[in-house]
């Protein structure tokens, strides 16, 4: 189960993106969907995957881990490339194959192939943030990108507070749905070795004693938080503290620039040769 | 040979980059009808060496052989629904392993997947609660009511009342009160000695263990270091301070008498009963050779 869990694991190997203030990087990760979504043709596409090549490999992280990320898509992949190929029609396009009263036009072809190739970008190259920054600093991160929303009298703090609880028990949820199958499978239940209608009971008996236990979990965690003094408005020393450098800037000025570039030649029409 | 592990290893996340091993070629055997103690610092892969016991995890490398089963890294492995009716396993923490809404539902629950009939089970449920020295009225209630104690109790009793030939329990005695302490290594002991069961325990407190287990084994990141009997562990048990193990008073203790009067030879004497015969007679027959000079 936890085996195939990729959410917020980092891998460190120190390189300049993981020093990066995680603001700056969720700003440029915003940048970048904006990038994936304006580039409309193969000259753009060209440019996109080889921005973030440079990025990724800068990271030194394998690319095996980002293609990995965005394996469990595929099959949301599969069906959008499919509706796009079923609905566009494109009467004085090229028609690539004929079937009945169904045409496949190269159009739609080409817009279901982008539509994929934009998802695996984005999945892929937004596992950069998590790939490389550590679950606590993102979280500080997002706090720092959400400050805007003071003006509307919301609290970014708790919002983090509140998410950052969230994922901290995501595994160990987790951990506990597995020794309590491990315990029904020592007595005689194993869930690989039932039937289909034994598994649903089993599962659903399994439902009660995780829910005890997050709540039991929560109302520790909320005595030991409470025990040691916190308060939910009172201002925090935070143990390590974001500092906005130059290179932050610099990050995220490579990220406008190429922004610039891709609005630019969608706009001036350069790509439109290579559009076919 | 009720346990046979040849060459054992187990890596959790395996083919990942996550990748931890927690066993490396594991070599171990444990004869049936004995009873055998597991020892280790934290994190040295004793929880992770029980669980395969019984098939819950499955070797990654290395063959496991229990009773009739035999379980060879990367094939398929066997039914194993057979092999957990005969091997009964208490984990580490029992207030992780009760899932029903009631404790007798609980207890019955290992006896009706094996076959048994409502009848049959309630009535082992109630024979292995008085067993384990639970209250009866203790059945009808919801185990999360019960204190940490008394969980474990019914835990170990929910396995009792599978009838397993091979019991495995990781750290029994832990949250327990010293009487109750006591009086479940005796239960053991006696499941052992009298019926004949494998009996096998994961402590961190040897003491308890000295005077019962006939074979000892010491596991120390992932590896077995030492497998032998009680006589074997005191004699190298210099050595287990290396392995994050405090050696026990008692060992301390009859290793400085068997120092000073040479009884190096003998059989261990650990508990503080044996312990208080021994040096009694020791005293007596210097006695005895006192007054003889003395004529």
């Amino acid at each position: 189960m936890s085996e195939k869990l990729l959410i917020g694991r980092t891998i460190d190997t120190g390189s300049w993106v993981h020093s990066i203030d995680p603001r700056a990087k969720m700003v440029a990760m915003m940048l970048y969907v904006v990038m994936i979504i304006m580039s409309n043709t193969w000259l753009e596409m060209v440019c996109v995957l080889l921005f973030s090549l440079v990025v990724i490999t800068s990271t030194r992280i394998h690319i095996k881990y980002y293609v990995r990320a965005a394996k469990p898509l595929w099959i949301l992949m599969l069906f959008i490339f499919i509706v796009q190929c079923l609905k566009i029609e494109d009467t004085d396009g090229i028609v690539l194959l004929s079937i009945g009263s169904w045409n496949l036009y190269f159009e739609g072809f080409r817009l279901g192939l982008f539509s994929v190739l934009r998802m695996v970008f984005l999945v892929s190259f937004t596992a950069i943030l998590t790939f490389t920054t550590t679950p606590g600093r993102l979280n500080q991160g997002l706090e720092g990108v959400l400050k805007p929303l003071h003006w509307i009298k919301l609290s970014p703090e708790r919002l983090t507070l509140m998410i950052s609880i969230a994922l901290r028990f995501i595994p160990t949820i987790l951990e506990e749905t597995q020794i309590i199958l491990k315990a029904q499978a020592s007595r005689g239940a194993d869930l690989k070795e039932l039937p289909w209608k034994e598994k649903g009971k089993m599962l659903v008996s399994l439902l009660v004693p995780v829910t005890v236990g997050a709540f039991r979990r929560a109302e520790d965690l909320v005595h030991s938080m409470e025990s040691r003094g916190f308060r939910m408005k009172e201002p925090r020393t935070k143990f390590h503290r974001l500092i906005w450098r130059k290179r932050d800037t610099i990050f995220i000025s490579l990220f406008i620039i190429m922004l610039i570039a891709v609005v630019w030649m969608s706009s001036s029409g350069n790509g439109e040769i290579w559009s076919l | 040979m009720a346990i046979t592990f040849n060459q054992v290893s187990y890596e959790y996340d395996a083919k990942s980059m996550w990748s931890q091993a927690a066993l490396q070629g594991v070599d171990l055997h444990i004869e049936a009808g004995k009873l055998a103690a597991i020892v280790g610092a934290t994190g040295s892969g004793k929880s992770t060496l029980l669980q395969m016991f019984n098939g819950i995890l499955k070797p990654t490398s290395g063959t496991v052989q229990v009773l009739d089963v035999t379980m060879v890294a990367g094939e398929k492995s066997p039914k194993l629904q057979q092999l957990r009716k005969r091997v009964g396993l208490v984990f580490q923490f029992p207030e992780q392993q009760l899932f029903e809404d009631t404790v007798e539902k609980d207890l019955c629950f290992g006896p009706m997947n094996f076959g048994f009939s409502l009848e049959e089970a309630k009535e082992r449920a109630r024979v292995s609660m008085e067993r384990m020295g639970l209250d009866l009225e203790l059945l009808s209630r919801n185990p999360f009511q019960l204190s940490g104690g008394q969980m474990r109790k019914v835990a170990i009793a929910s396995v009792l009342a599978m009838d397993p030939d091979i019991l495995v329990l990781d750290e029994p005695t832990a949250t327990l009160d010293p009487v109750s302490r006591a009086e479940l290594i005796q239960l053991l002991y006696r499941l052992c000695q009298d019926e004949g069961r494998t009996v096998i325990i994961v402590t961190h407190r040897m003491d308890e263990l000295l005077p019962f287990a006939d074979q000892w084994m010491v596991l120390h990141e992932g590896r077995t270091v030492f497998e032998g009997t009680v006589k074997a562990f005191v004699e190298q048990a210099d050595q287990m301070e290396r392995y994050g193990i405090v050696v026990p008073q008692s060992i301390r203790y009859w290793r400085a008498l068997s120092d000073k009067f040479g009884w190096s030879g003998e059989e261990p004497c650990l508990s503080a009963e044996a312990m208080s015969k021994r040096i009694a007679q020791y005293v007596n027959l210097e006695d005895i050779s006192g007054e003889e000079e003395s004529i």
